[in-house]
């Protein structure tokens, strides 16, 4: 019986439910407010409170690592990362921010860094960064097939296959929407430099796609 | 001939939400530090007990402990009673979580006695290691509740105060079960 030997049967769902219930008769209808009682929870060490956290916002922080990534593996390592990162820096958390958008900085920075050190690790500098576009424009071609070209799935596929300087800058500022100045206060680009990265991504993509 | 979608209206298309792996947590879970590392007694401790102070560490975690309420060391069950966890005056705390103390402190107590009675099965060591994470359930108890009597409208003050309480009763309950009915 795991109770008696192993995992007890705490239900950290019900035990948090109870206490919201209890506090915060309408945190149903006030998701900030629930947000505000998870944070301070998990804050002072409370993982169940955190578990809460990581259920409402890994779908989002998992859909932005993945496009980031534009591999499964590397979306997971960097996800579990983030959570991780989080954890240990949500007592500095004073809410200044929306969570999301914390988690997403946390997600950028740790992208950053794990490409940082493969850079490092690897010999090649060609990186197919941000200056190959062209390059990668033959591999964008082939992506759309014509008669479905309008889909979403080959919109992902075109992103994927965008450099990774200018995946990141689409990602953020059209799918996440992100501003020009949240972004490069994540990411430490020059808006300059930014803008160039969107406008060429959204040409390749454009191309890919026959838009 | 049918308009092309843009690219702007493709982007919004996309979802915002992808499930992760279903095993992920558990993957991070096991790489989250607690807060506060406290070493834990190794000798003559079955796995379980393990398990109980580490429901207790989780309510050390869970507060700074400025607070030492008193939950003393108790030899037969008359000095249990006597000395049963301090009563908070109840006044200052906003009406229903003085309420909630309220239904909270019959659930200590009813556990507190069941505890007592069981208490000569438990090794001494196990009593005394349950004693101290109730000891610091019980500063988690009076620190929160210190605060929301300089802050009552404070709600993640008052969640931490229920979820206190709500994990000493979890310890109790656990440390019930490990003592075997008499």
């Amino acid at each position: 019986m795991p109770d008696k030997h192993g995992e007890h049967d705490w239900h950290p769902t019900n035990q948090m439910a109870t206490v919201l219930s209890l506090v915060f008769p309408n945190a149903a209808d006030r998701p900030a407010e629930a947000d505000a009682l998870r944070i301070a929870l998990a804050q002072r060490g409370d993982v169940d409170a955190f578990n809460e956290i990581y259920r409402i916002h890994a779908g989002r922080v998992y859909a932005l690592c993945l496009r980031l990534t534009a591999d499964t593996v590397k979306a997971r390592e960097l996800t579990q990362d983030v959570f991780v990162r989080a954890w240990e820096a949500l007592p500095s958390f004073r809410g200044d921010a929306n969570l999301t958008t914390w988690l997403h900085r946390i997600a950028v920075n740790a992208m950053l860094m794990q490409r940082r050190s493969e850079k490092r690790r690897s010999a090649r500098i060609t990186l197919a960064d941000d200056d190959d576009g062209d390059e990668r424009l033959e591999m964008l071609e082939g992506v759309a097939a014509p008669r479905d070209v309008a889909t979403a799935i080959d919109l992902e596929r075109a992103v994927a296959a965008l450099p990774p300087g200018m995946r990141r800058a689409f990602v953020l500022h059209d799918v996440e929407g992100y501003s020009h100045d949240e972004i490069a206060r994540m990411t430490g680009l020059a808006a300059g430099t930014l803008r160039a990265q969107l406008h060429r991504a959204r040409q390749l993509l454009m191309k890919a796609l026959s838009l | 001939m049918t308009d092309r979608p843009t690219l702007d209206q493709l982007s919004a298309e996309l979802p915002r939400d992808i499930a992760p792996p279903a095993d992920l947590w558990a993957d991070i879970r096991a790489g989250l530090e607690p807060r506060d590392a406290v070493a834990l007694p190794r000798t003559g401790m079955a796995f379980r007990t393990r398990q109980l102070i580490a429901a207790g560490l989780v309510v050390a975690v869970a507060s700074s402990a400025i607070t030492a309420l008193a939950l003393r060391n108790r030899g037969a069950t008359q000095q249990a009673a006597e000395a049963a966890p301090s009563r908070p005056a109840a006044p200052e705390l906003p009406v229903v979580l003085a309420n909630a103390e309220h239904g909270y402190t019959r659930s200590v107590d009813a556990l507190q006695r069941t505890l007592d009675e069981r208490r000569d099965s438990l090794a001494p060591s196990t009593v005394a290691t349950v004693e101290r994470s109730l000891r610091v359930a019980d500063s988690a108890i009076a620190e929160a509740r210190a605060a929301l009597t300089q802050d009552p409208a404070n709600r993640a003050l008052a969640a931490l105060f229920a979820s206190n309480y709500e994990r000493k009763i979890d310890l109790m309950r656990r440390a019930t079960e490990l003592a075997p009915r008499t």
